[in-house]
């Protein structure tokens, strides 16, 4: 869609008739999109739509091939991140982008230490006076000096976020920020912290807003583009938009109503595969009891610091538990490695998928069969032959969009990733898998085949622990839910269909 | 199921990468030949694999150890203490002297892997530290000295040195060191660990792998390889001495890279730190042909180092570089 | 079914870092300040065991005996930890160190021909030093290889054309001032030792105080964020590498001092001590964490056990086995194991 007249007036940032290809794939086809003083416009579509990209180029970080870069009415080149923010254009990015092992100050002030320095020494106590008022903005409050490691998620998202508004300084009322995926580390406290910055800020600066949270893109935006396979399909007002629309406009089918495939949620076994009993680890998390059956989906909900994912890891076997008992199929168990829980039958899909889920420079087939290798060197060598006809069959019976099993990893979308992480552990017959943010990053589509594939497993017989993103989906997927908060069990409910609690239920035993 | 597009029917310059390296070797060989052409003829480059042999040796066994993403710093100093051992116990326990050898290399390998993994001391460290407590054992049980072995010794390391049906026996060696390596790297569980561990230990470490394991055994086998290099260096050398193998530790590192294989881990083979070992002879006795000055050799040698790497390397797989 | 959920909450009122995560992270800076100050714990222990075997190591005469032994450590020792800090490694300490030495030798006033260029025959060699760490960074930067190989290729290089320079001989250093970096004292410590503190202190404002030192922790601890920040990576890299060979070009001349010779030798096992000591002081080789006054214990922590072994009277092959374990035992100290889960 080509923008022929000018949606907004005076927009402060524009893109017109931008084209950007990258070998194999074009990414943004002829789109224009404007930017109006003062408002949070909201950027939607699957991933591959190009919005990241589209991004991207509005930092400066990618050139755009054909098209034009409009700044308050003027044709402008951002020759790079830097470059762009001394236009006033700033990026909070995705993924964390502070440096850990340097402090707030340094972080929040990053590039841009020019103007505290003088014959070269820098002024450390002018330095953090800035970066004390920076954090004031955002209503944070963490001594500037302290290292950026040394903070927890939310308040590392604060800080940049600070760093963006660092830009207001230099530009004279024309700052443009770029969120891109801001809220999928944050728990919702924090989320709507954020927001409420975000709209308090609205009065200095205008917002794009990246999320596949379409809900809270409703709630933020003014206005709302929606991108479909690298072009713009549709530009409305938030108000005048509904999740319906959205996601119909966005995957070009409409939103089918059981989209956690609740009636495929058969009821589980008898068997208990897993139990907990008072179980301990420190200040993490204490007295936790619940018992795992076969076929059972048990969801855990909580905030950051309410012990869940100190729990999981401990059933990875990341991180051994001091207090209690675990039992796995009957038997007393400690785990003191993944290794000991991977030899039980437990399968983990980390929230980190690129760095603990896959090897990424590793093929497809190598990444199936890592876990199970024992199995295929009977005779001490490795049986090519069962190796990549095993593979094979489970990109098959997956799904698995890649052109090859000797593909790399590294070339593969999030949600086949994701994929291949669950065939590893299927391959290795694992009867407990650990489900962490399993959708984390992935577009609509792609969350839709990982609830399919949930149900299928449960189904045969596997048990899951789920910890997610939302409450939604964890209600959604669920047999079970355990609320957790501070190291505590605080509630405990059926979620089977038919009896499926509402959040608001839940979400006070939460905080 | 669809398959990604692929780019048509182009000449793709990925495809040649993994080539480089041999291309810079033939580069190399055809630049000494076009000025020196008794460079190749058949005697010759057959004497010149001889020479690169223990190079090879040494550089195969601290491959091991790069593909994990780790190094050993240590390997001369094995090969040194294992030529001493030789040199003095060869007389008493004839053949037995080898098997010491080795098992001194596997032990000490044993020994630095377990300070890596357990103390969590990085590999440099450890492997270095390593390397001091080898050196100072082989200038105490030596002496300080270079020790010559007799005539009846000299006879146990037959198979060390001289020629069969005229290939070199150290040719022979590193001919089935070399498949070994490949199995073990290609076929074995060990091999796949390896090549995870390089390139992702956090998902290896995940998925269940035992990666303390793995990373002892490739200390294990680096060693062991070094204890094997010194043994044919003291059979060439007919002697053994406690700084024997002083100056082969940076050239066999340098093989290994020359070759292709990252020195984060990850990526490589043992084929590649063939080539690497030949190419790194190559320079040396290269140079000593076309008659570059003895002063300027090492200067040459640093330079054509940097080239081939700058060449060979692979940087569609190694996305910063440090 | 997706609510909003924001209006389930009660108003969120502006609030601090959170208490529970607050403590969490308390855990850790205690845990690394103690990683921290192990390395000074470790030589304070070994001066002690020392001293106990023989009390001559508390004398004024040992004291300046490892402060001599101390101060060409601690010049090559400043290089090496910036780049340890951006990340990378620099294996060419050893050439530059002997081709500045031989650059001295043959600039200054010396016995095998007639230079006498004074003070600026030594702004040359610093020149010089600054030079192949220039080209190591280009090497680096430019050509896309790893440090490791840049900085190994130079290496060879560099010696190389000292050894070239010398054609083989040695050549006695016959200028005053240079020899008297080794031979005469102020306040009781050789010049050379003043010249290698000065470097210190020099080291320690551009680390703390410039914005290229903070860029080299940047680099080290982020890079990929750190040139989106807009940080001019390329330059940051070639100007650590460039400072760094100042500092090895300051050891050189003062090894020339010392000998009282230019000999390409002088530089030979000097890499791997260095960066022993950078190591052992607390600065890690991943990068990012470490810096010049933990450069300054672990050279100390050298330096003191040389000495120590020779007074304790342990023989002099059996030094080098010593030195190794009491590497392992020291960095196994000072490393704060609990946080690194991936050590390579």
């Amino acid at each position: 869609m080509t923008a022929a007249a000018s949606v907004v007036a005076e927009p402060i940032l524009a893109v017109r008739n931008v084209d950007k290809r990258f070998p194999g794939v074009h990414a943004l086809k002829d789109v224009s999109i404007e930017i109006g003083r003062n408002e949070v416009v909201g950027l939607v579509g699957e991933n591959g739509a190009g919005k990241s990209t589209l991004m991207r180029i509005l930092a400066g970080v990618y050139q755009p091939d054909t098209g034009e870069i409009l700044l308050a009415g003027r044709p402008t080149r951002l020759a790079g991140a830097s470059d762009a923010m001394r236009q006033g254009i700033g990026m909070v990015f995705q993924e964390q982008s502070l440096i850990p092992n340097l402090s707030v100050a340094e972080n929040i002030y990053l590039g841009n230490e020019a103007r505290f320095t003088r014959f070269g020494r820098i002024d450390w106590s002018a330095l953090y006076a800035a970066a004390r008022r920076q954090l004031a903005k955002v209503e944070v409050d963490v001594d500037p000096r302290m290292r950026a490691a040394d903070l927890d998620v939310a308040t590392r998202q604060m800080v940049e976020l600070a760093k963006a508004l660092t830009l207001e300084e230099a530009e004279r009322g024309r700052l443009v920020i770029l969120l891109d995926e801001p809220t999928s580390v944050l728990e919702q406290a924090d989320i709507d912290i954020l927001f409420a910055r975000v709209r308090a800020l609205k009065a200095r600066a205008s917002f794009v807003f990246i999320s596949h949270r379409l809900d809270e893109v409703l709630a933020l935006s003014d206005r709302i583009y929606v991108m479909k396979d690298g072009a713009v399909v549709a530009e409305m007002k938030a108000a005048e938009a509904d999740l319906h629309r959205l996601h119909g406009l966005m995957v070009g089918r409409g939103l089918q109503a059981e989209y956690y495939r609740e009636p495929l949620q058969k009821p589980f076994r008898p068997d208990v595969v897993l139990a907990a009993e008072n179980l301990g680890c420190g200040g993490a998390y204490r007295g936790v009891d619940f018992a795992l059956h076969a076929g059972e989906i048990l969801g855990i909900a909580g905030v950051i610091g309410s012990g869940r994912e100190e729990l999981t890891r401990t059933i990875a076997g990341f991180l051994p538990h001091d207090a209690g008992r675990l039992t796995i199929g009957g038997e007393d168990v400690r785990l003191t490695s993944p290794a000991q829980a991977v030899d039980r039958g437990i399968g983990y899909l980390p929230r980190e998928r690129r760095t603990e889920g896959l090897v990424l420079f590793l093929p497809v087939a190598a990444n199936i069969t890592l876990a199970s290798l024992d199995g295929l060197a009977r005779s001490g060598l490795i049986d090519a032959g069962r190796e990549a006809e095993l593979s094979r069959e489970w990109v098959r019976r997956l799904g698995i969009r890649t052109p090859s099993i000797g593909a790399l990893c590294l070339n593969l979308s999030g949600g086949n990733q994701q994929k291949v992480v669950l065939a590893k552990w299927l391959n290795a017959k694992a009867r407990v898998l650990i489900f962490d943010h399993p959708t984390r990053g992935l577009d609509v589509g792609a969350k839709e085949e990982v609830y399919e594939l949930v149900r299928a497993i449960t189904a045969d017989g596997i048990a899951v622990i789920l910890t997610s993103d939302t409450l939604d989906e964890t209600i959604g997927l669920s047999h079970t839910v355990l609320v957790m908060r501070d190291g505590v069990v605080t509630h405990r409910t059926d979620a089977s269909p038919g009896h499926k609690p509402q959040q608001v239920d839940l979400i006070k035993y939460m905080v | 199921m669809s398959s990604a597009e692929q780019a048509p029917a182009r000449f793709d310059v990925n495809r040649l990468r993994p080539w480089l390296p041999v291309f810079t070797l033939v580069g190399l060989m055809l630049v000494v030949g076009v000025t020196q052409p008794e460079f190749l003829t058949p005697n010759y480059l057959i004497e010149l694999a001889g020479d690169t042999a223990t190079l090879f040796v040494l550089a195969a066994g601290v491959s091991f150890t790069i593909m994990l993403g780790g190094i050993d710093l240590s390997i001369q100093a094995m090969a040194s203490l294992a030529s001493v051992l030789i040199a003095l116990t060869i007389g008493r326990i004839g053949y037995g002297s080898f098997v010491l050898a080795l098992l001194v290399g596997a032990l000490s390998g044993w020994a630095g892997g377990m300070a890596h993994v357990k103390l969590k001391i990085p590999s440099f460290i450890a492997t270095l530290a390593v390397g001091g407590v080898l050196t100072g054992v082989a200038l105490v049980i030596s002496h300080e000295r270079s020790i010559t072995l007799s005539e009846d010794e000299r006879a146990y390391l037959w198979w060390t040195t001289g020629a069969f049906f005229g290939v070199p026996r150290e040719v022979m060696i590193a001919v089935v060191l070399l498949i070994f390596g490949d199995i073990v790297q290609r076929r074995t569980r060990f091999g796949r660990y390896s090549e995870a561990i390089g390139a992702g230990e956090a998902a290896a470490y995940a998925s269940g792998v035992k990666v303390d394991r793995q990373k002892v055994i490739a200390f294990i086998l680096s060693s062991a390889f070094a204890a094997f290099a010194g043994v044919i260096l003291a059979g060439r050398l007919m002697s053994g001495s406690p700084t024997l193998a002083n100056e082969q530790l940076l050239p066999a590192i340098a093989a290994v890279v020359v070759g292709g294989t990252a020195i984060t881990g990850g990526v490589g083979s043992i084929w590649r730190t063939l080539v690497g070992a030949l190419i790194i002879g190559v320079i040396r006795a290269g140079m000593t042909f076309v008659g570059v000055n003895i002063f300027a050799q090492q200067i040459v040698f640093g330079a054509v180092l940097i080239l081939a790497v700058a060449i060979t390397i692979d940087r569609s797989k190694i996305p910063i570089v440090k | 079914m997706l609510d909003q959920q924001s209006s389930v909450l009660p108003a969120a009122a502006p609030r601090p870092a959170r208490a529970a995560g607050r403590s969490a992270r308390a855990d850790r800076r205690i845990q690394r300040l103690l990683a921290v100050w192990a390395p000074v714990l470790v030589l304070i222990l070994l001066c002690v065991v020392i001293a106990a075997i023989n009390p001559r190591f508390l004398t004024v005469g040992n004291f300046v005996r490892i402060a001599q032994s101390a101060m060409i450590p601690l010049c090559l020792g400043l290089g090496a930890t910036f780049i340890i800090i951006m990340g990378s490694i620099d294996l060419s300490v050893e050439g530059v160190v002997a081709l500045s030495a031989v650059a001295t030798s043959l600039l200054v006033l010396n016995g095998a021909n007639g230079n006498n260029l004074g003070v600026l025959g030594l702004l040359i060699v610093v020149a010089i030093g600054a030079l192949i760490g220039l080209i190591n960074g280009v090497i680096h930067v430019k050509l896309g290889i790893p440090s490791f190989m840049a900085t190994l290729g130079m290496w060879f290089v560099a010696g190389g054309v000292g050894n070239a320079l010398l054609g083989g001989i040695a050549v006695r250093v016959n200028d005053q001032l240079v020899r008297a970096f080794a031979l005469e004292r102020f306040l009781g410590l050789p010049w050379g030792v003043w010249l290698a503190l000065a470097a210190l202190a020099v080291a320690y404002a551009i680390q703390d105080h410039t914005r290229l030192g903070r860029y080299m922790y940047a680099l080290g601890g982020g890079e990929d964020v750190a040139a989106l920040s807009g940080i001019p990576i390329v330059r940051v890299r070639i100007l650590t590498f460039t400072l760094a060979g100042v500092f090895y070009a300051l050891g050189g001349i003062l090894s020339a001092a010392q000998l009282g010779l230019g000999n390409a030798l002088v530089g030979q096992g000097r890499l791997f001590t260095t960066i022993t000591a950078v190591v052992v002081g607390g600065t890690a080789l991943s990068g990012g964490e470490g810096g010049v006054l933990q450069t300054l214990v672990g050279v100390m922590i050298v330096s003191v056990l040389s000495n120590g072994m020779v007074l304790m009277g342990i023989p002099p092959s059996w030094q080098t086995a010593v030195q190794g374990l009491m590497i392992i035992v020291a960095v196994a100290l000072s490393i704060d194991r609990k946080r690194i889960r991936i050590v390579k």
